[in-house]
């Protein structure tokens, strides 16, 4: 029966030092319980005077429950009544009493040192915080019977039984490593929890949902989470105001990611006595701030790139319309006084000059042919009438010459940036392009107007339909749409008309 | 005949002025912008008002808007429209007020000095002169089942495009390589199919070019 006791009690305290171990690599609790359940299991083998020895795992065992939950002495005064413990069994081995009298004197010592660092334990874990009273509760539980059997056992006032020979109490003893290895088994399915945290932060949260489900994760409702804004260089709450480090009672953790900074939390400082905890909950709360720091960056980014795109077709628009009117201005016209100038130098020759006559003629037509390139050249770049008569005008030349009957609607803003204006008349120039080439309509209706901040340009007829809205023209339309800020939609069923739809911002 | 040219590049007015000289057409003033040629034109009464369209201050349609003011307030002065561009819904704007003394011609037609003053001479005396270009864009377009002009031959077709130009109709027979008795009747029949018979001929002729242009 003693025996199975102390082997059950060895087995547990060397199961509770596993783990210890592999768990906190760096703390003294592995140790400690290694010691236990070695000593535990070396008692019952060693002759009568060497037994003592073994005997001084209680006061091994009082040093562990002192040293809970970190594996360190926390102050000085715990360190001393753990010295206490350790001479008290120095004392009762070096035998300079009486044999009977120094075991009972000195049993009495080590329960009431183990009742000391009891109370000091409890006092402690009354001041504590939430997350840290997890921690301790189990073993602080399991050390306050083991203390309440000892003190019950004790063989001044119940001398019949040796005390530490008391099975019943070794397997009591029992919970201590098994309450220490349920705190352990909680905090891996807290761990667990910070899983769940990094699954629903990928779910890009909210910053102020973010704060919440790290208090959750943390069991820390205080917790108060700042972010890194890298142009104030300052950490900032969910509302934008600044998150500091300061305030009594409070610990800040920062969170990194690649060397730079990306948030502030602020909590209980208990919560430092889980560093996986916290580790495992910063570097979730990192990713999903870096996530949503890059979202934002990308935003951002976007934003600028359609700025700079627009600024890039004002300019181009706009370097177009000056070409145009410098060409047309410039050297269209001096160019047609060269043809116009060989003209009358053509009246002027003698009726007997053929060969100049005729080279003067040849010359005039050369010029004149460059012209026409030239103001083919300039009515690409861009197209002339919309110089001289605006979106109204130049959508009405392009109706008259249509090969089929228009009904025309305008309706314009006031103000029309000459992009979108340019933008609009290709798409009805195109539009009624492709009638004349492929509808087989017999009527069109074109509609240009305003709905909201957007012009509409609508472009329908009653032809055969089944047009193909990849084709390159209509594919170009669509770009051009895009770029300006706009969509372009073409709804042509087989046998039902086409309508080519395009909305383009205005203000 | 005497006009007033309206230009504001100045080494094409100083062409055209000295050109017109060399036909024997007058150029009473040239001004460079729309308000000066109203006010000359005003003054002088000529015969016919060529303008540039694109005038200053803002080099759009200065020149167009003009012409037309002309048209509407001296309706006995012709006026000619020049251009780099010809377009149709101009020429149509500029037969708001009939088809008498009015012309739009490609800026380039200067450069033939015969056609050119026989524009201006045909405009002065209250005809018309078209540019090829947008008549030929007008006889191109596919005209509707409802539209009388459908009813025409092509020959027909042909005679009332250079009919739309401006032109005569000996004019018409010596383009067309035909007699002027010919074109008479080609005439005759395309006043009848566009129901135009009850009217005198030469008001006749000017109906058949607007119901053409106005197509």
């Amino acid at each position: 029966m003693r025996t199975v006791a102390a082997v059950v009690l060895a087995a547990s305290f060397l199961a509770m030092s596993a783990v210890a171990w592999r768990k906190h690599p760096g703390s003294r609790v592995g140790l400690l319980a290694a010691a236990i359940g070695v000593l535990v299991l070396l008692e019952p083998m060693l002759p009568g005077p060497e037994r003592v020895v073994a005997a001084g795992w209680a006061t091994v065992l009082i040093h562990l429950v002192a040293a809970l939950p970190s594996g360190r002495l926390g102050t000085p005064a715990m360190r001393l009544v753990v010295a206490l413990a350790y001479l008290n069994t120095v004392a009762m081995m070096t035998a300079l009493l009486p044999r009977e009298l120094v075991k009972e004197v000195g049993t009495l010592v080590a329960v009431l040192l183990g009742a000391a660092v009891l109370g000091m334990q409890w006092m402690r874990w009354r001041r504590t915080s939430v997350p840290s009273r997890r921690s301790l509760t189990p073993v602080l539980a399991a050390a306050a019977v083991m203390v309440g059997l000892l003190l019950a056992g004790n063989p001044m006032w119940t001398p019949d039984a040796s005390l530490l020979d008391m099975s019943v109490l070794k397997v009591g003893l029992v919970a201590v490593p098994l309450a220490y290895l349920a705190t352990e088994l909680r905090s891996r399915i807290e761990r667990g929890g910070v899983a769940d945290l990094v699954v629903q932060l990928g779910n890009a949260p909210e910053p102020a949902s973010l704060q919440a489900a790290l208090a959750k994760a943390l069991h820390d409702p205080t917790l108060t989470v700042g972010h890194w804004v890298a142009e104030s260089r300052r950490y900032v709450d969910a509302d934008g105001h600044p998150v500091t480090a300061g305030g009594p009672g409070r610990v800040a953790t920062r969170v990194d990611r690649g060397g730079e900074p990306v948030a502030l939390l602020v909590h209980d400082p208990a919560l430092l006595e889980q560093p996986r905890l916290i580790e495992a909950a910063c570097t979730a709360a990192a990713l999903a701030l870096q996530n949503e720091r890059l979202t934002a960056d990308l935003r951002a980014r976007l934003a600028q790139l359609a700025e700079s795109r627009r600024h890039v077709l004002q300019a181009a628009e706009a370097e177009r319309r000056r070409l145009e009117r410098d060409l047309h201005d410039g050297v269209q016209q001096r160019l047609l006084s060269i043809p116009m100038a060989l003209s009358v130098a053509e009246s002027a020759i003698p009726p007997d000059a053929e060969r100049a006559r005729a080279l003067i003629t040849e010359a005039k037509d050369m010029s004149l042919a460059v012209l026409d390139e030239l103001r083919a050249l300039s009515q690409g770049i861009h197209p002339t009438i919309l110089t001289e008569r605006g979106l109204e005008g130049a959508v009405r030349e392009l109706t008259v010459v249509a090969s089929v009957p228009v009904r025309l609607t305008v309706e314009l803003p006031p103000r029309l940036s000459a992009e979108i204006e340019t933008t609009a008349y290709y798409v009805v120039a195109e539009a009624l392009a492709n009638v004349t080439k492929h509808a087989d309509a017999s009527r069109v209706e074109i509609r240009i107007v305003q709905v909201g901040e957007r012009l509409v340009v609508e472009v329908a007829d009653d032809g055969r339909g089944g047009a193909d809205p990849e084709g390159s023209g209509l594919r170009g339309l669509a770009t051009r749409a895009g770029d300006n800020g706009g969509v372009l939609r073409v709804t042509s069923p087989v046998g039902g008309g086409t309508r080519v739809r395009a909305e383009l911002p205005c203000e | 005949m005497r006009v007033v040219l309206a230009e504001d590049n100045v080494l094409l007015r100083e062409g055209l002025v000295r050109l017109l000289a060399e036909a024997g057409v007058t150029v009473l003033s040239g001004v460079e912008d729309a308000a000066a040629l109203l006010a000359d034109v005003g003054r002088h009464r000529p015969d016919v008002a060529i303008v540039d369209i694109r005038l200053p201050p803002t080099r759009t349609d200065e020149g167009l808007r003009a012409a037309r003011e002309i048209r509407r307030r001296h309706p006995g002065v012709g006026v000619l429209v020049l251009s780099q561009y010809v377009r149709v819904s101009y020429t149509v704007e500029l037969l708001d007020g009939g088809a008498n003394g009015v012309g739009y011609l490609l800026k380039d037609r200067v450069t033939n000095i015969a056609e050119f003053t026989e524009a201006v001479r045909r405009v002065g005396s209250g005809g018309s002169a078209f540019d090829p270009i947008v008549i030929n864009q007008l006889v191109q377009r596919r005209a509707g089942e409802d539209d009388p002009l459908h009813a025409l031959s092509e020959r027909e077709r042909t005679v009332l495009a250079l009919m739309a130009e401006g032109r005569t109709n000996q004019a018409i027979a010596d383009r067309l390589d035909i007699a002027e008795r010919t074109v008479e009747k080609h005439g005759t029949s395309i006043f009848t199919k566009l129901d135009l018979t009850a009217s005198p001929d030469d008001h006749r002729r000017v109906l058949a070019v607007l119901r053409f242009l106005n197509a």
